[in-house]
């Protein structure tokens, strides 16, 4: 109890990779109809060769590394399942003791939106599969004549 | 490539879907990595500096409570730097990272009150729901890439909402009618700056005398 308190400490040992501007964190999610598995994710993520910091997640894995690196990684991973592996940006760094839930006494901040949008994550995957088109509409304010009679009509319905 | 700012501000989803089109997601995980890296902040986001608050004043007024201000100081600047804007509404319990609903509201006060391209979505309840919002998100990003294409298309809805739609050969025209339409809008507004106090004081005396006339004053 103490050393996870502990953990949650104001000011942790931060690594020279956590203070260069030029890294850049990322988390891949597989969605739930993904052909691949996080292991095999983490194998195709270390078989790239980039000079990478790789965590197999629950969710999938989570990269830090210079911001090209990352980039070409994810290009490369995406080819595995176009439809169904997604990325998302992060702040802090894969360990880092004030959101690693590891050190954490539960989730850490940023898991339960994450867990909504796993749900969602299926049917994202079949839209992008099966594009339809369709026709963006802006919703327009009423006009005030008809809004006036709208107005009186509620009114004469209250009198009666 | 444009600058697209997203609400909730961490959206997997919509970040994801605006990468897959080549756009820049403006996600605040970006920013709190900023932070992150600042070595004179010991714990961000539970840390602020004490600029952040008078950064936010940029945004609020000096009564808003100084935890909406020292939010406003993270996500503002991100709403500035907004070239368009995606805002998922009706979101669940638990859904966002802002953790302040008056935040919530100001930033989505801020980016509608933008001039740039919107979008506004409702949260998707159903499959059929996600399937159309993704698909909408899909055809904005797309209008991105050709502005001049989506303030078309925009303006024949209006249109068709309150004329007929025009023929082909009228479309030819258009230019200049719109053009001419245009200025009149310019104008109008420059009139209506040019109201001197006098002028209003004598429309408010026109106003009483009609008042009295009808003796209702």
């Amino acid at each position: 109890m103490k050393e996870a308190e502990a953990h949650l400490t104001m000011s942790p040992k931060l690594d020279s990779e956590d203070l260069d501007p030029e890294v850049v964190n990322r988390m891949i999610i597989l969605g739930p109809r993904a052909n691949v598995s996080e292991s095999e994710l983490t194998s195709e993520l270390h078989l790239l060769g980039l000079p990478l910091t790789i965590k197999e997640t629950c969710y999938g894995a989570m990269v830090s590394g210079k911001k090209e690196d990352v980039k070409k990684a994810i290009i490369e991973i995406r080819k595995l399942d176009p439809y169904n592996i997604f990325t998302k940006d992060r702040g802090f760094a894969p360990g880092d003791p004030r959101r690693c839930r590891g050190h954490r006494l539960g989730p850490r901040e940023g898991f339960h939106q994450l867990e909504r949008e796993y749900e969602l994550l299926d049917y994202v995957g079949e839209a992008l599969k099966n594009p339809r088109p369709v026709e963006i509409v802006k919703p327009k304010p009423i006009d005030v004549d008809e809004f006036k009679s709208i107005v009186n009509e509620s009114i004469k319905k209250e009198k009666k | 490539m444009v600058k697209v700012a997203i609400y909730p501000p961490n959206s997997l989803v919509l970040a994801d879907l605006i990468e897959r089109k080549g756009h820049t997601a403006l996600a605040l995980q970006k920013e709190m990595r900023k932070k992150i890296k600042d070595p004179e902040i010991d714990s961000p986001p539970m840390n602020i500096t004490e600029e952040d608050p008078i950064k936010g004043l940029q945004y609020a007024a000096i009564e808003v409570p100084s935890g909406v201000r020292g939010r406003m100081a993270i996500i503002g600047p991100l709403i500035d730097e907004a070239e368009a804007a995606i805002l998922v509404d009706g979101a669940p319990y638990g859904f966002g990272c802002v953790g302040c609903q008056r935040t919530n509201e100001l930033s989505i006060f801020c980016l509608r009150k933008k001039d740039i391209p919107q979008l506004e979505l409702e949260y998707p309840s159903s499959r059929e729901g996600a399937m159309d919002m993704v698909n909408q998100v899909n055809e904005f990003l797309d209008s991105l890439d050709n502005p001049e294409a989506l303030k078309e298309k925009s303006k024949q809805i209006e249109s068709s909402g309150n004329q007929d739609i025009s023929t082909e050969d009228n479309l030819e025209e258009e230019p200049l009618e719109s053009s001419k339409t245009q200025n009149n809008n310019e104008e109008t507004p420059s009139e209506e700056h040019m109201k001197t106090e006098e002028e209003r004081k004598v429309s408010k005396d026109d106003l009483v005398a009609s008042l009295k006339s009808k003796g209702g004053y």
